[in-house]
């Protein structure tokens, strides 16, 4: 089998360190050996393999970008990306699985948290040995998190919780939930763990998208938890927004992955499809396809990129990443999409990863902002007039 | 006694690269280069023999600084120390000047055993490992498919004439390793991030000069075409060409 060399048209590996090269290199190598083979059955049986949360650790992806006093390894953010890119060719739901525990579940706890919470929580989590989840959307409220209803309330040397949290990656399996709710009406951050009384964390089921990954909701009733456990260090939305910030920008990687992939199958199953006597490839149509795929995954590679570099030195706003977010999830689901029409009747199989790729990409389109609400972001900053409410 | 370890690493072609041939010879100019295969395993014996008996394992190639990337793909693994052995002056070395070279490095660093794949990915030679141990004057395993370690050395398997032969071994001594009795460990983050901070250093030797000189290179014939049978009606044509010609039936 010829090595899995990536779409590289403008040649962006000449940009990237010898560092980031490699570790890139080591989870495609993963991916390619671990993943892709079974990741088909996963899908079936609708679960997350549990020895690949494993691996993640033992590779050391996990809050990579976090301080190496903490157990991390402190790399780069277009490293960190790389990793999204070549998880997501294997499944959204591994790079979800990443995202969660580095960007929402860990990235919190070294940003907010005292340096107890750091010490203790962060390099059992680095490991994987911990897995974390991030409470944030609820039943009623997903686009607009400030209306929340989980409520948090002091009671001795314990704050109580109440409300639940739906859409929650990893939920049901984690050890670590980092949960906002508001405490006097003010949103803060709280760390639940696994088996603090009145707190449950069902699993969602009847995906047709994620499937390789465990979506649940997060129950609290008068679920009581010790005062130290408070992320001390941010108040109000700021705090779960600067996890989305992370989350989305290594979405705007991952994206390319899942494009890769179907533009990779699309590419091979038309040059062997033979239509009319002629490889489906040959023909204007096919290749206008071929050609637009290649057109926007580089687009996206270079918008990546430089969005890592900006974040990597700090030059960075949060419309930047909005922009990456929304515009890689787009052109990745088109992808995927047109990628399924050129393999035919072939592409509902799961022989190929098409549909598979396409399934997830609704999710990612919607989760960690709207296409839509990253839409309203721009258009407040180039305007300066928010759209996300009015009197009616 | 902790022992001092060496393992030989080389930077090789990818073994899915295609090779071009330009002109009357080789051009590599474009090809994907990686750690050659069997130094893999090489480097998995080394750090097995450093977690069973401690001491310091140090990975050394020979080249010019482009193959500085191996080196830091065996740091990313976990070795030591990492050293490069080159003289700007030289170009492409023959086998008695490599092993010349290796042999001096080794002494070098005052090695006491030396591990290396038994042969390298891109010519395929296989005399480094006993080429070196003939010049350092010690023991030789050559293709070994096992390996233990031993207070008072090590003990490997090799391929014998019939079957397979257990075979202890005092040090010092180079070993050439064979596939599969290992799994490659895989590097990690930290490794890398070791890796990235990590200085190759650069040791010159002296080498004899050179006997050889490649007159050409040539790429291996092409393949014949295949035959293409279309219809039931060339059933017996087939079975004739699967029995008379290609014997396979």
């Amino acid at each position: 089998m010829l090595t899995y060399e990536g779409v590289d048209f403008y040649d962006i590996e000449s940009q990237l360190s010898e560092d980031e090269i490699m570790v890139r290199d080591m989870v495609r190598d993963w991916v390619d050996e671990e993943v892709i083979p079974n990741i088909e059955e996963a899908c079936r049986e609708g679960h997350f393999p549990e020895e690949w949360g494993q691996a993640l650790g033992e590779m050391g992806v996990l809050g990579m970008t976090i301080d190496e006093k903490y157990g991390c390894a402190g790399m780069s953010y277009v490293a960190y990306g790389l990793v999204c890119q070549e998880l997501e060719r294997g499944d959204s739901g591994l790079r979800s699985f990443a995202s969660v525990q580095g960007s929402l579940a860990m990235f919190p706890i070294s940003a907010f948290g005292s340096e107890e919470q750091k010490m203790h929580y962060l390099p059992k989590m680095a490991s994987g040995e911990w897995v974390g989840c991030f409470g944030l959307t609820e039943p009623d409220y997903g686009s607009n998190p400030g209306d929340m209803i989980t409520r948090a309330v002091e009671d001795g040397d314990d704050f109580v919780l109440n409300g639940a949290k739906m859409w929650i990656t990893n939920g049901t399996v984690a050890d670590v939930a980092i949960v906002w709710a508001k405490l006097d009406g003010v949103i803060r951050g709280f760390i639940v763990e696994k088996n603090d009384a009145g707190f449950s964390a069902p699993e969602m089921t009847g995906k047709h998208s994620l499937k390789a990954s465990v979506t649940s909701e997060l129950v609290f009733q008068d679920c009581r938890i010790p005062k130290n456990r408070i992320l001390p260090d941010v108040k109000g939305l700021k705090g779960p927004f600067s996890c989305l910030n992370n989350a989305r920008y290594g979405i705007s990687w991952g994206a390319i992955g899942s494009a890769q992939a179907c533009f990779h199958s699309a590419k091979e199953y038309t040059l062997s499809r033979i239509q009319f006597k002629h490889p489906i490839a040959s023909y204007q149509l096919v290749q206008n396809k071929l050609a637009w795929m290649l057109r926007e995954i580089t687009k996206g590679q270079l918008l990546a990129l430089h969005l890592g570099r900006k974040k990597d030195d700090g030059s960075w706003i949060p419309e930047q990443i909005s922009l990456a977010k929304m515009n890689n999830v787009d052109m990745a689901l088109e992808i995927a999409r047109m990628a399924r029409d050129m393999h035919g009747a072939n592409g509902i199989l799961d022989e190929y990863p098409i549909m598979r790729h396409m399934a997830n990409l609704e999710s990612v389109k919607t989760y960690e902002g709207t296409h839509d609400i990253h839409n309203l972001i721009l258009g407040r900053w180039i305007t300066g007039i928010q759209a996300f409410t009015r009197d009616l | 006694m902790m022992p001092n370890i060496a393992v030989l690493v080389k930077r090789v072609p990818d073994t899915n690269a295609q090779i071009l041939v330009s002109g009357d010879r080789v051009d590599l100019s474009n090809v994907k280069w990686v750690m050659s295969p069997y130094d893999e395993y090489a480097l998995e014996a080394a750090m097995m023999h450093k977690e069973a008996q401690g001491g310091v394992v140090t990975a050394i190639t020979l080249g010019a600084p482009e193959c500085d990337k191996v080196l830091k793909d065996a740091k990313a693994i976990g070795v030591d120390r990492i050293i490069r052995v080159w003289d700007d002056s030289w170009s492409e070395l023959d086998s008695n000047q490599t092993q010349m070279a290796l042999t001096s490095a080794v002494k070098e660093i005052s090695a006491e055993v030396v591990y290396c794949g038994k042969s390298a990915a891109d010519t395929g030679a296989g005399s480094t490992g006993p080429g070196v141990a003939e010049r350092l004057d010690w023991a030789s395993a050559s293709n070994i498919i096992g390996l233990e370690f031993e207070d008072s050395g090590i003990e490997v398997i090799v391929p014998a004439a019939s079957g397979n032969a257990r075979t202890g071994i005092s040090l010092p001594a180079v070993v050439s390793c064979d596939k599969g009795f290992c799994k490659p460990r895989k590097p990690n983050v930290k490794g890398i991030m070791m890796a990235k901070r990590a200085q190759v250093e650069v040791l010159a030797a002296e080498i004899p000069a050179s006997g050889i000189n490649i007159v050409s290179h040539t790429p291996p014939p092409q393949k014949a075409p295949g035959q293409t049978f279309d219809g039931a009606t060339n059933v017996p044509a087939v079975v004739a060409a699967l029995r008379n010609d290609a014997n396979v039936i």
